[in-house]
């Protein structure tokens, strides 16, 4: 049965929500890529670092998730199912290394929503952007997400 | 500093990156990652979901190949050194592939003291398929032992022998590593 993309969508925003950077966190998500760089790691490494303390890998952001604003919320809001979904393209900016107990405001927005056909049919594409700011209100990363839904 | 591998000014346009080989991806991965990311969708658990959502089997989360991607570039240029990463997912990966990941300088400028290297990166399977193409920006410190620009020399002043002085004994055109 083909899904139909409420397009209407485009430009509701989600969040703002906080989102605290847990320190054994980062290691589980270095380690799960099998990225084993000390800065991400040892804790004696980060403390002798310019930054003082472990930074997170560059693609950490994407364990920013809340349930009223995170992928799922938007599927809701898309009424699509998540087996039918596909990451599209992703793309990082950062300003600053996101660091352990340090607390991030997330903004998310659905900037376009457009269809395609692909090798395996209809295609929406939904492209959304957070912006993730400290507590000074300083952008320190944003994130911009392609999701693909199979109608 | 952050262990940096490479100086701005030892990068030249053309320059690969040393090539991250990542796998067999095994489904224990694909685990950790949901785990770790939240990343909860069955699609890359349950092969028995994955089939009937018509995608033919487990596939790894985009996300995890992004972060392979991710790993090669600071493997080079040093954790941190990271200042945009952009990605297009090409080719889904499957569960014994094995990926690797690579990059080549494409561009390098500085501004305002901040030098700036752009990267073509992509990771490609055991087919040598692209599984993940894109670009990332990476910061990279001047080589701290630079030698002076090829200028007349100003006349030696006391100021700058003490500098001098105080710059650590190497042999230029050599980076250390």
């Amino acid at each position: 049965m083909p899904t139909s993309i409420n397009t209407a969508l485009i430009g509701k925003e989600y969040g703002p929500y906080p989102f605290t950077v847990e320190r054994g966190k980062i290691k589980e998500f270095a380690r799960a890529i099998g990225d084993l760089n000390p800065f991400y790691l040892d804790d004696r490494v980060g403390a002798a670092s310019e930054w003082g303390d472990l930074i997170a890998p560059p693609t950490f952001a994407v364990t920013f998730r809340d349930e009223t604003a995170d992928t799922g919320a938007m599927l809701r809001d898309l009424g699509a199912d998540i087996s039918r979904i596909l990451h599209g393209e992703q793309e990082f900016e950062l300003f600053r290394p996101l660091q352990p107990g340090q607390t991030y405001l997330c903004r998310a927005r659905i900037v376009d929503i457009y269809e395609k056909s692909g090798r395996s049919g209809p295609m929406a594409f939904v492209v959304r952007e957070t912006t993730i700011t400290d507590r000074t209100n300083d952008v320190v990363a944003a994130m911009r997400h392609i999701t693909i839904v199979r109608l | 500093m952050k262990y940096a591998k490479v100086y701005f000014d030892d990068v030249n346009v053309g320059d690969e990156l040393p090539p991250l080989v990542k796998g067999p991806i095994q489904q224990i991965q694909l685990t950790r990652y949901a785990g770790a990311s939240g990343d909860f969708n069955p699609i890359h658990q349950d092969d028995e979901f994955a089939r009937a959502a018509g995608m033919g089997g487990v596939f790894a989360h985009g996300m995890l190949s992004m972060g392979f991607v991710a790993q090669a570039v600071t493997d080079w240029a040093g954790a941190g050194a990271v200042r945009k990463l952009g990605v297009r997912f090409a080719t889904l990966v499957r569960l014994k592939d094995v990926v690797t990941c690579r990059g080549r300088v494409v561009g390098k400028s500085s501004t305002d003291d901040v030098n700036l290297v752009e990267l073509e990166v992509w990771a490609e399977n055991q087919k040598t398929e692209k599984v993940v193409t894109g670009r990332a920006t990476v910061i990279l410190a001047a080589r701290p032992s630079s030698p002076p620009p090829a200028s007349p020399a100003p006349p030696a002043s006391p100021a700058r022998l003490r500098a001098s002085t105080e710059t650590p004994a190497r042999p230029t055109g050599c980076s250390p590593r």
